[in-house]
């Protein structure tokens, strides 16, 4: 382990991963030996605050109860927010008014984002994409947005179990956030905002002294161009040219056997429109898919080091995203040797199948390391996403892989009063991360 | 020379027409020769056609689910032919038509997939000597215009094929219809659907990897059989149209064909297939693939088979041109010619070889098992040493012929009992088949112990190498057992993943084809025996593996008509195959 700065290094690390059902929430506490130059011996790290769906038969708002109790473990001072990418599920908390309040009280002193969220990135969807290539970017995917808009309206009260209401939960994930998106460029702007990438210095540890902080990604165009196509040779504006696709696509048309379209002689052309409603609703969810994809790829990526502690918190970034710090990176082969000694990993993208990407999971091995044992944490809520057992969130196959490999704590898992996971670890020594509460 | 008198008989009857010939889009409106689209004129069987087109195997519906509009049922037959014959008469009026019509008209679209999925189903009925049935009734739904996606897909439980549009934001759109590859290439999962249904059913990755791959080996080889096409990827010719031998050479026929055919499929739609047709092409020699977690991806594991069919096509391509060389040069139509010739005859192989194939648990072992044994059959003499060529391709990626998986029957026919038989109802009766399996289980190596059933028969009626008919019988027969991974667990030299628990349901297949000669004597057993352990262990890890329980928890059971929805998902092509959970 390479030394810190010189300095105060923070002793004890504590973990706290919040009860918000389908979403993200993560305190990351800091704690000192003594009273730093503001007399205060912690520092705290917001990593994600948002939930699109509460857990099982919970009445309260998960965002309002998660504010508070921030509130109260940070002791009303929040140091870092970062918000790993623009999805609902990471940063709702923010458009929720009273949740927000309670997080502006905290008077963040610095917001991170991914560089894709910088505010002076116009993005106007319906604006043909000249110019240079970050700002394009950033309009490709508001009109991605501006699709899984339009779909969500046309999927709007379908059955929650049918493949619309799935389709119509993709699809509202995408939404902007424009309210949450608000908060934060306003609480940048009265504190400081940085846009990152890969490679760039986070500016966490000027708040957080005594640790180091890795931006493994998302990169930039410049760096893997490829970050910005929908798919493989995708032409430009693709999603633009989507929607516009979709002008005439009306609710009842997306409803297997509600025909009310030509032709209304039965006989097997009526079968076949009947049947293609279904293909419709395919196409869409395969088209959202994309959208998500993409916007989970914007993902920051944070490995963290403190004293001989390592977290690695990469948000729902997949492949195309994690493929820069594994393999194109000029500094892939460090990353990769810092990436196999992880002490607590975040599950990405709620346990989906797609987020941990194998490449990383091998480095780690299948077998537990006795000698350095690996606690993961993961938020989730199945039976929100995926029809099939290959594509439900959680993957069973990664479930059972992490179980094996780490010691797993998990949301789903949590009694129906528990409000949060915390694990604990002395920064100096092998000893692992333990849990705290609730009370083991 | 004598002058022969002629005369007309007007009263003798005119040979009835075997086929058309229908203007297509060569390959994809993309591939153009002086600023055209290359077109290419193809033979289409004869059929009764009603406005759609509709025939009696499929059913063209230009139905926009996306614009939620009807179009104009698009009428090939020729006007001028009124009565009761229309149906039969055919005009083509897109033969000398213009670019903007080929790429805008409906009714060209229409003719487009028309033409090319009834050629490429006439493709494998003429191999296979009989007709091909769907996986449902009759007549396949083709959607030339389903949705506004870069995509098209095969559909079992919807009975049709569906190809999307991709609008583009400066107003054009690409039409996947209009890409002979795309269009081929689902075709043959329709095609392959309902002689092989099995193949849909959770088993090894070498299943779906084999209809992908078939779909690219005959999309692939179909565009090849079009000499207009690779006339122009041979490079300029002389005055008198000949090119330099060293063009032909197998390395730069892989690069400069090959490769330009690469880069056009589909290049206007996303490059669906072209990028894994460029990835089969550079796949470097070798079995590394097995070991490739990447590889138990389908359409990735499926570039190594038609990796090897390329290689295997060059080969013969090289083997049939080198006589042409003179003066190291040599005429470039022809060279072409040798090559659509020998892309025919690999195509023909190919399908050919699916009636060798088994209906359950297919591995690409049993890909080149059935493609030798059923050329031995058909061309025993082999004078080009055409299964040579296939053998060493497949060999250069560690794909060999496995011994003893099909047992050629005839040495032992004095072991088969056909008392009470009835020739005539074995090509035509499952329960004559069963009756005969039920007679000859011990001489079969069967079991009955595990469930028996006749899946399929097929009479086959071919011309043999003498330019006689060869009638046979084929037929499927599947077995099944259901057992829980306890019980599983006890059966010796059956490996079970160690973390399934005792209780989860598990489902484990069997089957083998039975060939049966004009005689009605079985000559031919392809074998995939329930009972061969390491092979039900590969595939329950397998499963494990990938997660294939079905929503009742249960490990590898049928999923019966469900299967057909898979293949809209894998038509997205994945760059990163083996990342995934």
């Amino acid at each position: 382990m390479e030394a810190a700065a010189a300095g105060p290094v923070p002793e004890r690390v504590v973990v706290r991963m919040y009860q918000v059902g389908f979403g993200d929430c993560f305190l990351l506490s800091f704690h000192y030996r003594q009273a730093l130059e503001d007399g205060r011996a912690e520092r705290h790290l917001l990593v994600d605050f948002g939930s699109t769906h509460g857990p099982p038969k919970t009445r309260v708002s998960v965002v309002e109860r998660a504010a508070a109790l921030i509130a109260e473990h940070t002791s009303g001072s929040l140091d870092v927010i970062v918000v790993t990418h623009r999805h609902r599920d990471h940063l709702s908390g923010f458009g929720d008014p009273q949740a927000a309040a309670v997080i502006a009280d905290l008077q963040p002193r610095l917001v991170v984002r991914p560089w894709t969220d910088e505010p002076e990135l116009e993005r106007d969807a319906t604006a043909p994409t000249t110019g240079d290539s970050p700002a394009r970017f950033a309009r490709d995917l508001a009109a991605g947005q501006a699709l899984a808009e339009r779909v969500a309206a046309l999927t709007e009260g379908a059955r929650a179990s049918s493949a619309r209401g799935e389709l119509g939960r993709l699809a509202l994930d995408q939404l902007p956030n424009h309210e949450a998106i608000e908060f934060l460029d306003e609480a940048a702007r009265e504190s400081r905002g940085l846009y990152l990438s890969a490679g760039m210095a986070s500016g966490i540890e000027e708040l957080v002294p005594g640790i180091r902080v890795r931006v493994l990604g998302p990169p930039t165009l410049e760096q893997r161009p490829e970050v910005a196509r929908q798919r493989a040779n995708d032409p430009d504006e693709f999603w633009l040219a989507h929607r516009n696709a979709l002008a005439d696509l009306s609710p009842e048309s997306l409803e297997m056997g509600v025909q009310s379209l030509p032709p209304a002689t039965p006989g097997p052309v009526a079968w076949i429109v009947g049947r293609l409603a279904r293909q419709q609703v395919g196409s869409l969810a395969r088209g959202v898919r994309t959208v998500d994809d993409a916007l989970n790829n914007t993902s920051l990526i944070l490995l963290i080091d403190v004293g001989d502690k390592r977290l690695l918190l990469p948000g729902d970034a997949q492949i195309e995203n994690w493929e820069w710090a594994l393999k194109h990176a000029p500094d892939s082969q460090e990353n990769r040797a810092l990436l196999a000694d992880v002490d607590l990993y975040k599950v990405g993208h709620h346990g989906s199948r797609n987020a941990t990407p194998k490449s990383l999971f091998r480095l780690w091995g299948e077998e537990p390391d006795p000698d350095r044992p690996m606690t993961a944490l993961m938020s989730t809520r199945p039976g929100v996403h995926g029809e099939s057992v290959a594509t439900a969130v959680p993957r069973e196959t990664l479930v059972s892989a992490l179980e094996r490999r780490t010691i797993l704590k998990r949301t789903d898992k949590l009694g129906g009063d528990q409000a949060f996971v915390a694990v604990a670890a002395e920064t100096e020594g092998a000893a692992p991360f333990a849990l705290v509460a609730p009370e083991p | 020379m004598a002058q022969i008198d002629t005369f007309t008989d007007s009263a003798a009857p005119e040979p009835v027409r075997r086929a058309r010939q229908m203007t297509i889009v060569a390959q994809d409106p993309s591939v153009r020769v002086d600023e055209r689209i290359v077109r290419a004129q193809v033979a289409v069987p004869v059929d009764r056609l009603e406005p759609g087109p509709r025939s009696h195997r499929l059913h063209i519906v230009d139905y926009d689910a996306t614009a939620g509009r009807l179009g104009v049922r698009a009428d090939l037959t020729n006007p001028a032919d009124e009565g009761p014959l229309r149906g039969w008469s055919y005009r083509d009026r897109f033969a000398l038509a213009d670019d903007e019509v080929l790429e805008e008209d409906p009714a060209f679209h229409a003719q487009n997939v028309y033409a090319i999925v009834a050629r490429t189903l006439a493709q494998f009925e003429f191999a296979l000597g009989r007709r091909v049935e769907w996986e449902f009734g009759h007549q396949l739904f083709v959607v030339p215009h389903a949705f506004a996606e870069g995509n098209a897909h095969y559909s079992r439980e919807d009975h049709g094929l569906f190809f999307g549009y991709l609008p583009r934001s400066d107003g054009t759109t690409v039409y996947t219809c209009l890409s002979h590859d795309i269009v081929c290439h689902e075709t043959t999962h329709a095609i392959l659907d309902g002689l092989r249904p099995r193949l849909l059913e959770p088993g090894l990755p070498d299943q779906l990897a084999f209809h992908e791959a078939l779909g690219d080996i005959v999309a692939m080889l179909s565009v090849f059989s079009l000499p207009e096409l690779l006339d122009a990827t041979l490079g300029k010719p002389d005055k008198q149209g000949r090119i330099p031998a060293e063009m032909v050479e197998p390395d730069r026929l892989a690069s400069s064909v090959l490769f330009g055919l690469a880069e056009q499929f589909g290049e206007a739609t996303s490059g669906v297939r072209g990028s894994a047709l460029r990835r089969s092409l550079t796949l470097a020699p070798g079995d590394a693939w097995r070991d490739d977690e990447a590889f138990e991806e389908p359409h990735r594991r499926g570039e190594v088979l038609v990796a090897a069919v390329l290689r295997a096509l060059l080969s013969i391509w090289t083997g049939r041109i080198k006589d042409l060389i003179h003066h190291d040069a040599l005429n470039r139509r022809r060279a072409a010619e040798e090559g659509a010739k020998a892309a025919q005859h690999l195509l023909t192989m190919m399908i050919r070889a699916l009636d060798y194939a088994p209906a359950v648990e297919l591995e690409f072992e049993d890909v080149i098992d059935a493609v030798i044994v059923s050329d031995e059959v058909l061309a025993p003499d082999d004078q080009h040493d055409y299964r040579g060529a296939v053998r060493e391709a497949f060999a250069a990626y560690g794909i060999h012929q496995p011994r003893g998986r099909t047992i050629d029957l005839a040495e032992n026919a004095q072991r088969f009992t056909y008392e009470h038989l009835n020739a005539a109802a074995l090509r035509s009766s499952r329960d004559e088949i069963f009756r005969f399996v039920w007679q000859n289980l011990e001489a079969l190596g069967l079991k009955s112990e595990w469930n028996i059933e006749i899946e399929s028969l097929r009479p086959a009626v071919r011309v043999g190498p003498d330019g006689l008919i060869v009638s046979e019988i084929v037929a499927d027969y599947v077995q099944v057992v259901d057992l829980t991974v306890g019980q599983a667990r006890a059966i010796t030299g059956l490996g079970v993943p160690a973390d399934l628990t005792d209780d989860v349901p598990v489902q484990m297949w069997g089957g083998g084809t039975l060939l049966f000669d004009q005689f009605g004597r079985v000559k031919l057993h392809q074998r995939k025996p329930l009972d061969d352990w390491n092979r039900q262990s590969r595939r329950l890890h397998y499963l494990v593996r990938q997660g294939r329980f079905d929503t009742r928890g249960r490990l590898g059971f049928s999923m019966g008509a469900r299967a057909g929805m898979s293949f809209a998902d894998l038509h997205v092509p994945d760059e990163h195959a083996g990342e995934d959970w």
